[in-house]
């Protein structure tokens, strides 16, 4: 069993709804996709979905190498990119490959990937992230009772540029999610747009309504002094991580006690760094949660770490050129019995994408909304549908 | 697959020699283990060797949470006996059970891929680098010699660790001998010392300094107790040596202190105490603070497995190169300084259980 080649396939899409967030609380509805094979002699193809740049350049790395040794190829792959360092480009490029190679291994034993990582069963609890910054009260409420009706009961709402606002549609939120749960869990997300003491300040004035579990990037990503400030003055649990691509860059959140819950994702260094993140996150009694992905495939590997706790789900209609089994039932992602990460590409719908690419608006990613960290600049009357 | 029962054979392993450390001078010439065969509905059988002493809970242990159960999802599997552990906070004996089950599922996944261990959990071949530890307090000075003689020579370890412990001259000489022996075969030989825990930090920071005037020294376990990170701390700041900190621990929380308080330089796992599913969790949270790893001696030099998937991967202790016993054969074999693992499916461990009869007794006539 040897690795012989790869495809890397571009293409643009037009997901069913907007997504938005503090930054561009307008929101977006086009979204980059790429898609990765890697081909062997045995015709098994693993695939990654995400990211596909840069392949080029780590491709001879392990070429003619047996896929089944993937923890010794990242560790190969992260050694390879020494000098360079494994950021940006590069730590897309390998997270891309990682994640090939944990699907053809998973294929190879002809089992779900869940399986193979050592997991009892394909099944992880769900909460609902709407993206909702762009969404009025009547579809924020929509979103969440669709999802409640999932048995989901916990929910994520973006939060940062009008307390006000932001407290209404916390408890719109919460009531979308009561026939789940007579207590929803509830979590908020202002990604990154305060500094730490914006952030405390925010925070306490929510917290004087509603019990919340834990809020997401109150402040930079690597700022480890100004993150433990905010989980030292709220109640919630401070949640970062998402934006920092490997175990290198999440290392001093975790050894200064900077936060409470880690967002991991195969971004991190593919799935072999995901769960190196994961497990030294575990060593120090803190825990993580998956971040979103098209068809919840992430549950994957969610479902045999030791410390998750729920994982994000968007569902913003982004699955149009992919064929898949998993499901919602009673709150939990169920993941199919398929062989790998349970994905197949649809090669026709991906040739008609690329021959017409869908035009919309917006397009990720998008850049950090002025004030941030300073000052708060209140979406415009027009900008979003709430105000 | 699922699990259908477990059986446990206790046995009395006659040792390649006296073994003994500093809180047991004395030595010992056996060693009461067992063996777990960790049997399925397909026929395929998983193997690890145990403590003693664990028996009852190991029977405990499947028959609560195996029995039934996919040993494919030994990741999960290993939490539910954690749990077990959490709820009946059983101590040590507990601990050993789930580490010996957690070895035995392993086998049992990659015997149902057809593949070693190694390539399962996701390596290459592994060619982990070893050292030679003689658990010599008990030795003569010249058996000691002559064994890391044997050792450099016929197995081209490039290190040692030497159990000290005696009096200070005593202790020095033996270094001396020990570097000595493993130079009839490596000309910069690396070496250890571990002290069983038995100095306070002021004593190994005295005893060790005095040492490092005459030798260079890789690292020093039981500096102090595992559980003092200020003490082992202490220790660290003040000799040149490593301070290498973890054999007894049995939970990856209990490494916590160390991390956090930098207090440990080495981390060592042993997959007899924490499984393979631990180690494997402990070796990534060791990363992140680019600590190496080194593994305590296993059963059969199986650890050798686990070292191609461990980022930060130091070293290997190995006690006998090949088994001492007749009772179970190893995939590992140890050349020229290194633990390499084959290509037989699982763990590589073989038990010959008309041989355990047999050496059960004459371990007993030996006693």
């Amino acid at each position: 069993m040897r690795i012989t080649g790869y495809r890397v396939e571009q293409y643009l899409m037009k997901m069913d709804r907007l997504v938005g967030d503090a930054n561009l609380p307008s929101g977006v509805e086009m979204l980059p996709g790429s898609i990765l094979w890697l081909e062997t002699d045995e015709n098994v193809t693993g695939v990654s979905l995400g990211y596909g740049g840069g392949i080029e350049s780590l491709f001879g790395v392990i070429e003619g190498a047996d896929p089944r040794e993937v923890v010794a190829l990242w560790i190969r792959m992260n050694d390879y990119l020494h000098k360079g360092g494994n950021e940006g480009a590069a730590s897309a490029a390998l997270s891309a490959i990682d994640m090939a190679l944990w699907d053809l291994k998973a294929k190879l034993a002809e089992e779900p990937l869940w399986k193979t990582l050592g997991a009892t069963a394909g099944r992880v609890k769900a909460y609902a992230s709407g993206l909702d910054y762009c969404l009025s009260d009547e579809d924020l409420f929509a979103f969440y009772r669709r999802m409640a009706e999932q048995g989901i009961d916990s929910g994520k709402l973006k939060v940062g540029l009008d307390p006000k606002a932001d407290l209404r549609r916390l408890g719109i939120m919460r009531d979308a999610l009561s026939i789940a749960s007579p207590r929803p869990g509830l979590m908020i997300d202002s990604n990154e747009y305060w500094s730490p003491k914006q952030a405390v300040r925010y925070i306490r004035r929510l917290e004087k309504h509603f019990d919340l579990i834990w809020v997401e990037e109150p402040a930079r990503r690597w700022d480890y002094d100004g993150l433990r400030l905010v989980s030292q003055q709220v109640s919630a649990a401070v949640a970062s991580g998402e934006n920092l691509h490997n175990l290198a860059d999440i290392y001093p959140l975790i050894a200064n006690r900077a936060v409470d819950v880690i967002n991991v994702w195969t971004g991190q260094s593919g799935v072999t760094g995901l769960m190196q993140i994961a497990h030294m996150a575990h060593a120090h009694g803190l825990q993580v949660s998956m971040m979103n992905a098209q068809a919840n495939y992430m549950a994957q590997i969610a479902a045999a770490l030791p410390n998750h706790n729920m994982m994000e789900v968007v569902d913003p209609g982004r699955e149009h050129c992919l064929k898949w089994n998993h499901r919602i039932e009673d709150g939990y992602i169920v993941l199919s019995d398929d062989p790998g990460y349970g994905i197949e590409i649809d090669e026709a719908t991906l040739k008609k994408l690329q021959a017409n690419p869908p035009t919309g608006r917006g397009k990720f990613p998008f850049p950090r909304r002025e004030g941030a960290g300073r000052y708060i600049v209140p979406p415009a009357p027009d900008e979003v549908p709430w105000r | 697959m699922k699990v259908t029962s477990v059986k446990v054979t206790p046995h009395a392993n006659a040792l390649s020699r006296r073994m003994g450390e500093a809180h047991a001078p004395a030595g010992r010439l056996t060693e009461h283990c067992c063996v777990v065969e960790l049997m399925t509905d397909v026929g395929l059988t998983g193997i690890a060797i145990g403590d003693e002493a664990a028996i009852t809970s190991i029977e405990g242990l499947v028959s609560d949470v195996l029995v039934g159960a996919d040993p494919r999802g030994v990741r999960s599997l290993w939490q539910r006996m954690a749990n077990v552990q959490m709820a009946k906070r059983r101590g040590h004996r507990l601990h050993d059970a789930i580490a010996a089950l957690d070895v035995a599922l392993w086998d049992l996944k990659s015997k149902a891929n057809d593949e070693p261990l190694w390539k399962t959990l996701g390596g290459t071949r592994p060619k982990a680098n070893a050292y030679a530890s003689g658990i010599d307090l008990a030795l003569s000075d010249e058996e000691m010699s002559a064994w890391y003689a044997r050792m450099a020579r016929d197995y081209g370890l490039r290190g040692g660790k030497l159990q000290v412990g005696r009096d200070r001259i005593s202790d020095l000489q033996r270094l001396g001998q020990m570097r000595a022996a493993l130079m009839q075969g490596t000309p910069e030989p690396v070496l250890m010392i571990d002290a069983d825990e038995s100095w306070s930090p002021k004593e190994a920071i005295r005893r060790t300094r005095e040492m490092e005037e005459h030798f260079d020294l890789a690292w020093i376990e039981g500096a102090a107790r595992d559980w003092d990170f200020p003490g082992l701390k202490q220790v660290s700041s003040a000799v040149r040596a490593a301070v290498c900190v973890g054999e007894g621990f049995a939970t990856v929380g209990e490494f916590l202190p160390h991390f956090h308080h930098r207090s440990a330089d080495v981390i060592q796992i042993d997959i007899g105490a924490i499984g393979i599913t631990g180690a494997l969790q402990l070796a990534d949270a060791a990363f992140g603070y680019e600590l190496p790893v080194a593994l305590s001696a296993a059963p059969g030099n199986i650890h050798a497995h686990l070292a191609g998937v461990m980022p930060y991967f130091m070293s290997l202790e190995v006690i006998d190169p090949i088994p001492a016993e007749q009772f179970y054969t190893t995939d590992v074999r140890i050349e020229q300084g290194w633990a390499i693992a084959g290509d037989a499916p699982g763990n590589g461990l073989a038990v010959t259980l008309k041989a355990i009869t047999a050496t059960a007794t004459r371990a007993k006539q030996m006693k």
